[in-house]
Parts: C-alpha cells; structure tokens; sequence
C-alpha cells in the first residue's frame, strides 16, 4: 500500500479556496493527494501553537501547505471510489479513517510492557517519511469527517482532521436537499499544553508521569476553533448568500468536545446528520454537535443583515480573554 | 376514621374548594408587551446558605431577580424590551428564536447593541411564532450569562384561552397545568472574582461549576413558595403539581453552558416542540413527531416543551383502595379499578418514613405516623423526583441533596392547583 499510482494529478483536483471563503483550501475529485507535515499556528493573543496537519499537495512535490483544518475534500456526484494517497513528513505513523464511510480496516497493533497487543491505528499506516493510499468504494453523499486514524487521541487533537462532501448532484446535497451555497464551518479546539509536550518530544506515552506527558486525559483547551481560527476582533463574516437563498450550513465537529452553535436571528431547517438526511426536518435556532457529529443544516435568510452563530457552551474566550472562540457572524445580501 | 372515609373526606373538601379556587398552574410572569428591565447587581442564596453575588435582570425599579423576569407575551404582539443599564460594565439583551430584532439607543456591541453603563438601550421584534424561549446578554456572554443575565420568554398562541390554555396553536398542545424550567449552573469562583472587581481573574475554560438551578433555586428551596421574603431575588420557585388525568406542560429552558440530563419520575413524557416550534411533518400536522422519553436532554440555549402525564397506569393496583363496584375518580385509570393492593404493608416499627409520606399508600388518604413524621404532604399525594440526572448535580456545593432538583406532586382529585 505504499506504492503512489503515477496519476500525478487528477483533471477534477481544483482549487476552491477563494469561492468557499471559510475554507482554507478544497480539493475536488476521485483521487486525492494529501501530505502529513508540520506547521505552528498563531492565536490572537500571541500564542505560538505547533501543529500537525494535512496538505493538499496534487503532485506530491513538496509544495503543499499544512492547514488547519485540512483542505476539504469535494468528490463529484456520482463518484463511486475515493482514493486518498497520503505523504508522511511526521516522525511518527500517520493514517486516514473517514467516519461513516465503509473501508475495509487493516488495524496496526503494537505490544506494550506488559507484551500485550495494543492497537496503534485503526487501519494501516504511512510509515515516517513513507506514503499508503486509502480507497473507499461505493460511495454514498454526504458531510463527512476524515481524521488520523493513529494514536488518535494526540494525532486529531495535533490538527490532523478535515472535511470531505459529496452530494447527490450538482447543488444538491442529498436527495432533495437543494443549495444555493454552502458554508463549511468545522469545530475543534486546541490544549496549548499537548501541542508543547508532543512538539519538544516531552509527550511519551509509556514515560514517566513525573515527566512526561503519558496520556491526554489532562485535556484542557485554552483556544476554541471554527475553521481552525478562534474568533477574535478582527474576524471577518462569512458571505451566505442572499434573501431567499438555501445555505446549506455543514456543521463539522472535529473536537472532543459538544458544541451547542446557536444562531441569532433565524431558526434553520436539521436536514442531515452523519451523512444520512432526515425524513422529516425540525426548525431550530440551536443545535447539540457532538465530538466526531456533523450535522447538515439550511439557512434560509428572509432578511439581509448579520446573522451571528455562536457557541452556546459559551467557549467565547481565548485562553481567557474575551470576545474570542466559537463566534461566527454569516452575511446575507439583499 | 379509617384510611377510605378520610379519603373522601379530604376529596369532598377538595371538590368543595375546586369551586371557588383556580384549578390550573400558570407560569408566573411580566404581561403585556411592552417591558422595562434594569440590569443590576445583588445576591442570591444558594441552596446551603451561601451568598452568590450575581447580576442579573429587574422589572424596572423592582429588585434584581434570578432569573430575570419571565416575559409573557401574545404571538404577533409587537414587543419592546428597554434596558436600563445600572452595572458597572457594557450589557444587552439577544433573543434566541425571534426574527427581525430592531434597536434603538445603544452603542454597537458584539451581538447586538448594548447600553453603556448608566444608559439605555430599546429592542423590539414581533413576537411571529407562539412557544417557548429565552432571553440573555449578548455582552461578553461567556462571562454575563454566568453572572446571571438571562430570563424566559413565552410566545402565547393567537386565540389563547386561559380556560383551555395550549402552547401553540394545535390541540396536540393542550395542557392543565404549566410550569417553567429553566436549567442553569455556577461556578463559584467566577461571581466571587467578579464580585471582588477582579473579572480579568476569570477565565472560563476553567470553568467548574458547584451550584445547580431550576429557575433560579437550588434544591431544596426549588419546592418552597414563590416570592418569599426570604428569597427577595429568586422569586420563582418549581414545585409542580398535577392530578391523575392532568397533562402537564413542561417548558424546559438550557440556560447555562452545561448540559443537564432532566429526568421525570413517575412517568415518560412526551416532547411535542424545540426551540419554539412544535415537532410537525407539515404544517398543521400537529405534534406528529413527538417522541415519549424521561429524560430531557437539555441543551444550552434550546428550549423543550413537553407534556406529562400519570394516571398510575401500570401499576397493577387501585391507587385509591376502591372496591370493585365504586364509583371512578376523575382521571383513574380504569383497567386497575379495584384490584387490591399486592403488599402487606409492614408496621409501622417496620419502616423508615420520609417526610413526604402520608401514612397510607393510596392517593388522597392519610394514615396514621408517628409523632413528628411526615407532615409535608398536605393533600396525601404522591410526590416524584424530578431532577438532572447527571448525579453530581443533585448538590449544593458538594452537599447532597440539593442542585437541580424538585419534586412532582400528584395531587388527589379536587385538590386546588395551584
């Protein structure tokens, strides 16, 4: 599984990042090329934040750029096959899982002290400096997450997470579920101290507790992410079409924990959840997303006008400084 | 007097005083449409006799309370709120659910425009959809809706009728009874670092709260009266109550940053509306995809309107000791009229009595206790606990029982509600 197919660059891997304004980078087709690398983050207070993540990086030429969250990946409708070809520049194993998606798993078990088999990745591995391709075959639409599947517990927290869709057909995220836009908005948070431990090698996770960081059972986030930004002032909106328009919101929690994003001014049609859509859609102004959860909903603006989508477990603070955090504010023209 | 002809007794009274008393529960609160509140430091009690310094809301030149006050408000009303601002900090109000939000006054703030300290600032927006819903700052939230900025708001159906009350337009929505419950939490540290003027010590991703609340009382003091005076800013009590028969309107309002898992003993209930906006396939469906449960998961932010009911349905037993051929009592459940009750009851010697025992286990009769037992059940009724099943909430600061916590009383028929 180590052996890259010589396609080097797929005719549908496009980039969409200046059409999809809360999205750092998407990637668009069948075979997918992604490289696991490095890379530090500055909060708005200063805070220097090193992370891990993944690159979009077509070629694998080496010129890809590490964003959190990870590039979001778009399949075309009616694409049956998904292959993500993964580059590992980290100096541990990295791998791919995407949630709810079927795949035939490969578990990497290591032994501990004890000689007793430990599962290190849920499926198989790119080795430090070695590539693996991932292939999922009958592919259904929908919001999705993909994530390390390594030594999980670090790896996603580090940043290794992002977003892949599929819909139905062009415009239309499920069966039925028709958009004019579409907003991603992927939740995670980080706690600066696993960032440090794992960046100065002081996270050992059979060490010594007196001195290392052993696990991450201490989990205690100071930043609080959307789009793996937290807000602060100088945030811009987010551009969500126009009075009368169907913005589909793909609401992503790549975090450990809930969120309770509430948006002011509209309640929003629940139109999916995990990639299956509802029979029925509920109205509601406020929405539980829980760690790995994503949920579909549509906004459909009567008014133009700010529409703000916050965090109503109120982290709205950067490492204790407010405003900061889960606040978003969605722009509707006229 | 044996067990049966006190139970009647007590239901003769009870049928006698239904006459002239009020046989529905309704949530107290502001009427009309047009409000004034003043946001304003004070301090409440905790459930163990502590003194919590909170902020929150008052009707006008009334006492700061906690929660604020419950606006009660007829759907299509055009409402405005004015706030006074008498904190030493920016505040504001948002209203989660309501469309077209105007204001006037105020200076921009970071959700909606906010009164400087001693000044002022009007929102209004017309109330377009009947339901349940809250109100809270839009200031530095993270911080003032701990402090205690927040209230409930409820959106009356056109056409209501007190006599018939429903909580939206369809029947699926009738009630008898409706009670507020309006789910929050605090962190000890955070008031006293505010109270101190030391709020830059306050950082919430510390946060850890010690104090639960149903509308703005920790447990016990949730089933004590409404506007006590020794509650003079917790004015709202939750002590439900209800007959066999009665459907029992639960408005359940997230009010704090935590999730709370509110659980009904006694029965499941069932969840006809979130978020203000009944759980329909169409409009007009009525409450079609209601769901029946006993635990409420309780979202930050999101309101839940459901409805319970008991008629001791299930329990194999004649919960008033009839005979076969007496008569039904309204609200009975009939299949079980009649059968005896499957225990011996042990003597009295026997057992360890609460105080909200009767001396009898049928509904309305009193038996006979020991001197300086029982005494808190006034009607001979049954009492439930209802409570946030995230069990470390069931304290006051480390101390159980207490937290959010109260208890459902089913009343004997005939017993005056409220």
């Amino acid at each position: 599984m180590t052996t890259i197919p010589k396609k080097l660059r797929s005719p549908r891997v496009v980039l969409l990042a200046m059409s999809l304004a809360t999205l750092t980078t998407a990637a668009r087709g069948a075979d997918i090329y992604l490289v696991a690398g490095t890379t530090t983050k500055l909060m708005p207070d200063g805070a220097s934040i090193p992370m891990w993540g993944f690159a979009l990086d077509p070629d694998f030429g080496g010129d890809g750029v590490v964003t959190i969250p990870g590039p979001t990946i778009e399949v075309l409708p009616g694409d049956a096959t998904l292959s993500i070809h993964l580059k590992n520049n980290l100096a541990e194993p990295v791998s791919i899982v995407i949630p709810g998606l079927r795949a035939a798993m490969s578990p990497v078990y290591f032994t501990d002290g004890q000689g007793r088999p430990r599962v290190r990745s849920f499926t198989h591995e790119a080795a430090p400096g070695g590539s693996a391709t991932y292939t999922w075959t009958n592919l259904q639409p929908g919001t999705r997450l993909y994530q390390s599947g390594t030594h999980s517990s670090v790896q996603v927290q580090m940043g290794l997470y992002g977003c892949i869709t599929q819909d139905a057909s062009p415009g239309e995220a499920y069966p039925g579920v028709a958009y004019d836009q579409q907003v991603v908005l992927v939740f995670s948070e980080i706690d600066p101290a696993l960032h440090d431990a794992v960046d100065s090698g002081n996270y050992v996770s059979f060490g010594d507790p007196q001195v290392n960081m052993t696990s991450t059972i201490d989990f205690r986030p100071k930043y609080f992410l959307v789009n793996g930004e937290p807000y602060s002032a100088g945030t811009p909106s987010i551009t969500a079409g126009n009075v009368g328009d169907d913005v589909l919101v793909r609401l992503v929690n790549a975090g450990l924990r809930s969120y309770a994003p509430v948006m002011l001014g509209a309640h929003v049609e629940l139109a999916a959840e995990d990639g299956y859509s509802y029979t029925h859609r509920t109205r509601q102004y406020s929405i539980l997303l829980p760690a790995a959860k994503t949920l579909d909903v549509l906004f459909t603006p009567s008014a133009a006008g700010m529409y703000p989508l916050f965090d109503r477990r109120l982290n709205l603070t950067n490492a204790g400084a407010a405003p900061g955090g889960v606040l978003r504010v969605l722009s509707v023209a006229p | 007097m044996n067990w049966r002809t006190a139970r009647r007794t007590a239901c003769g009274v009870g049928v006698l005083l239904a006459v002239i008393a009020p046989t529905a529960a309704e949530i107290p609160g502001l009427t009309g449409d047009t409000f004034t509140l003043a946001a304003r430091s004070g301090y409440i009690n905790a459930g163990d006799g502590l003194s919590l310094y909170v902020w929150s809301y008052a009707d006008g030149s009334g006492p700061m309370q906690y929660p604020g006050p419950t606006l009660i408000v007829d759907e299509g009303a055009t409402v405005t709120v004015t706030l006074n601002n008498e904190l030493p900090v920016p505040a504001s109000i948002v209203f989660p659910g309501q469309t077209g939000v105007t204001t006037s006054g105020g200076v921009p703030g970071l959700l909606t425009a906010e009164a400087s300290p001693g000044a002022s600032v009007t929102y209004s927006f017309t109330a377009s959809e009947p339901g349940t819903y809250h109100y809270h700052s839009g200031t530095d939230p993270d911080l003032q809706i701990e402090m205690g900025l927040l209230g409930a708001l409820i959106v009356r159906p056109a056409g209501f009728n007190p006599a018939s009350p429903r909580a939206y337009g369809h029947s699926d929505s009738a009630y008898d009874h409706e009670y507020l419950f309006l789910l929050t939490e605090m962190d000890y540290f955070v008031h006293l670092w505010v109270e101190f003027g030391l709020p830059e010590l306050v950082d919430t991703t510390a946060y850890h709260a010690v104090y639960w609340f149903i509308n703005g009382r920790n447990a016990p003091d949730t089933m004590l009266e409404p506007t006590i005076p020794w509650f003079p800013h917790q004015p709202y009590n939750c002590l439900p109550r209800m007959h066999p028969g009665d459907r029992l309107l639960m408005r359940v309002i997230g009010g704090g940053r935590n999730l709370h898992p509110f659980h009904t003993h006694g029965n499941n209930f069932t969840i006809i509306a979130r978020d203000g906006r009944l759980l329909e396939s169409a409009a007009g469906a009525g409450a079609d995809l209601a769901v029946s449960d006993f635990t409420i998961q309780s979202v930050p932010g999101q309101t839940v309107d459901a409805i319970f009911e008991w008629t001791g349905a299930g329990l194999g037993w004649d919960i008033y000791g009839h005979a076969p051929g007496d008569p039904l009592e309204p609200g009975e459940y009939a299949p079980d009229h009649g059968k005896p009750f499957p225990v011996i009851l042990p003597e009295q010697l026997e057992i360890t009595r609460g105080a909200n025992w009767s001396g009898s286990p049928f509904l309305g009769t009193f038996g006979s206790v020991p001197p300086g037992e029982g005494g808190f059940n006034m009607n001979a009724g049954y009492f439930y606990m209802w409570h946030s099943h995230l069990e470390v909430e069931m304290v006051n600061n480390d101390i159980f029982p207490g937290g959010m916590m109260t208890m459902l009383i089913i009343e004997p028929p005939g017993v005056p509600i409220p």
